[in-house]
């Protein structure tokens, strides 16, 4: 019997979608492994996925990669540099397409805060830090934010700005000398798609996945959220992508069943 | 050529080269971090130490739970699950066993401060982190290590980085030989130039090779002998993390880590286990397990030979 698609299963292929042919992904660390390789392997063969450590693969891993440093990258990497050939030459020098991070917390005008809840100085809660995650903030072309839904990610204002999305707001994120054509694209959830006003740059709610709606999505940012006119319901995952995504990325459910990896249900 | 022999033991590489306050280097990310080599620094109890990294992971965790760290200099700490690393959250968020300090930077931004650091710059600009609070009040030693500057040439706002420089350095390689020139391959991350911003350096290696076996493919050199103080030979020095073509990571400690290190109790049974327990390099190796080693090493592939030709004479 066909297990039930859950909702983990429907934000990673929602993010995969948003990736075209041909373009050079950064992929940032958990769920975008796997969003960026279901793009790949579903609907994207060309795009190169490049990673923060030095690795710039073309060609499908021998296993799913678990984390951005995972040593089965570089047998399917034409060029393995280090980080100044990725984060420098590739990103900084502006040759990357579109990054694909996670986001512990996401404000309204998609800012990620990945250090700390609290004052900084005294936190009380300490996350990891920022490893390539500003960088890909500050740098890309089109920044793609992956998170678990919770209302509690999803403040008004975050208590640390690790990356910088649209800052405050307006033409905030291009005073503080971040280039023009670079910010985020689109946040993806277990809940739906969003994406950013072109008037203000705060997060517009763009679609809802089927087990959801609009209201509830609603109840569950900390702020009143904007939502699209042509706002709409994301096509379910179809039978030819859940077969690719369950069978062909994660055959041995190394993200999709987590607790056989981690063994517990909290991530960073 | 006159050459030094200096090959030596962990602990007298330790010993001699790590003081108490030091800023020190550990090299890796994810790939090639030197865990036989930190364990020694808990084992001699080093402590105040300024520890620099890409991204602290297990390692990172022992040596700030075990009490040895004032300051961590990184871009990133957790246990690569992923999962928090609790040593580091104890400290952070209640000062035990010792509070921490925290200069944090984004990889590249720490990538660049130590290539500054290698060469002797002044400073080094770029155009990422702006806007992020790591910059200013709250990151890389309140302001100190980075600023916003108009950019000279352009005008336009950039950030300045400082250069890094450190005491000593600790890096896991696959060879080097007894002069000190060590060899890498696999994903270097921002090690090549951590480590050669470093006064002294101690480099572990997987194999000690001949001057000659370096000077065949003298390309794959990182950093060049006199800059190297000791070389200890340590197989399976980065276990449990990768070393490209030697061993696989071995992805069932990090979760059992995370489990164990979850208590104050739990943490000090796993240096008990892992760190006082062990008092020399064919202990560790024991510990780790024949069969573990075993499957661990089936990573084997060789590349291609490359023919780097030897332009001896004149034709």
């Amino acid at each position: 019997m066909e297990m039930e698609i859950s909702n983990v299963e429907r934000m990673i292929i929602a993010a995969g979608r948003e990736i075209r042919n041909d373009e050079k992904v950064f992929v940032g660390t958990y769920w975008p492994l796997v969003a960026c390789l279901f793009a790949k392997m579903n609907h994207a063969g060309s795009i190169y996925l490049i990673f923060e450590a030095g690795y710039v693969c073309d060609r499908i891993p021998p296993r799913i990669p678990l984390l951005s440093g995972d040593p089965s990258l570089a047998a399917a990497s034409s060029c393995v540099g280090d980080s100044f050939t990725t984060l420098g030459m590739i990103l900084h020098g502006g040759w990357c397409d579109v990054a694909m991070l996670s986001g512990a917390n996401v404000d309204r005008f998609g800012n990620i805060n990945t250090t700390c809840i609290g004052p900084y100085r005294t936190p009380s809660t300490r996350m990891a830090g920022s490893g390539g995650g500003c960088d890909l903030s500050c740098l890309a072309k089109k920044v793609i934010i992956l998170l678990e839904h919770d209302k509690m990610r999803f403040p008004e204002k975050l208590a640390f700005i690790t990356s910088p999305g649209y800052l405050r707001g307006d033409d905030s994120r291009y005073q503080a000398g971040l280039k023009r054509e670079t910010g985020p694209h689109k946040v993806v959830s277990t809940m739906g798609v969003f994406g950013f006003s072109s008037e203000n740059r705060e997060m517009v709610l763009e679609g809802f996945f089927d087990n959801t709606s609009i209201d509830e999505i609603g109840r569950h940012v900390q702020w009143p959220l904007k939502v699209a006119e042509n706002v709409k319901e994301i096509p379910i995952p179809s039978e030819d992508e859940t077969h690719v995504l369950r069978d062909r990325v994660d055959p041995e459910g190394m993200f999709i069943n987590r607790y056989r990896f981690a063994g517990k249900k909290s991530a960073v | 050529m006159e050459t030094r022999n200096k090959v030596v033991s962990i602990s007298q590489a330790i010993r001699e080269h790590v003081k108490e306050g030091d800023v020190v280097y550990i090299g890796g990310l994810i790939h090639a971090e030197p865990y036989f080599a930190v364990q020694e620094l808990i084992r001699q109890e080093k402590k105040n130490l300024i520890i620099s990294s890409a991204g602290a992971t297990l390692w990172g965790d022992m040596l700030v739970g075990a009490g040895c760290v004032r300051r961590m200099i990184t871009s990133y700490t957790w246990n690569p699950v992923p999962m928090p690393g609790y040593g580091f959250r104890r400290a952070l968020e209640k000062g035990i066993p010792r509070p921490l300090e925290m200069e944090e930077y984004s990889l590249l931004a720490l990538g660049l401060a130590y290539f500054a650091g290698s060469m002797g710059l002044p400073f080094i600009g770029a155009k990422t982190m702006l806007g992020s609070d790591m910059v200013g009040q709250h990151g890389a030693g309140a302001g100190k290590r980075i600023k916003e500057i108009d950019s000279p040439f352009a005008g336009d706002r950039s950030l300045a980085i400082a250069p890094i420089n450190h005491d000593v350095g600790i890096v896991q390689v696959q060879r080097c030989d007894p002069e000190g020139n060590a060899q890498v391959w696999g994903c270097q991350a921002i090690t090549t130039y951590g480590m050669n911003a470093c006064k002294r350096l101690i480099v572990c290696a997987e194999e000690i090779v001949s001057n000659e076996v370096i000077r065949r493919d003298p390309d794959r050199t990182v950093v060049p002998g006199f800059k190297t103080s000791a070389v200890v030979e340590a197989p399976w020095g980065g276990y449990p993390s990768f070393m490209q073509g030697c061993y696989d990571r071995d992805w069932a400690f990090y979760p059992k880590y995370a489990r164990q290190t979850e208590t104050v109790r739990g943490f000090n049974k796993y240096l008990e286990d892992w760190v006082y327990g062990i008092k020399d390099h064919s202990e560790y190796v024991d510990k780790i397990g024949t069969e573990k080693r075993r499957r661990l090493s089936e990573v084997k592939r060789d590349t291609d030979p490359t023919p780097y030709g030897c332009h001896d004479r004149f034709n």
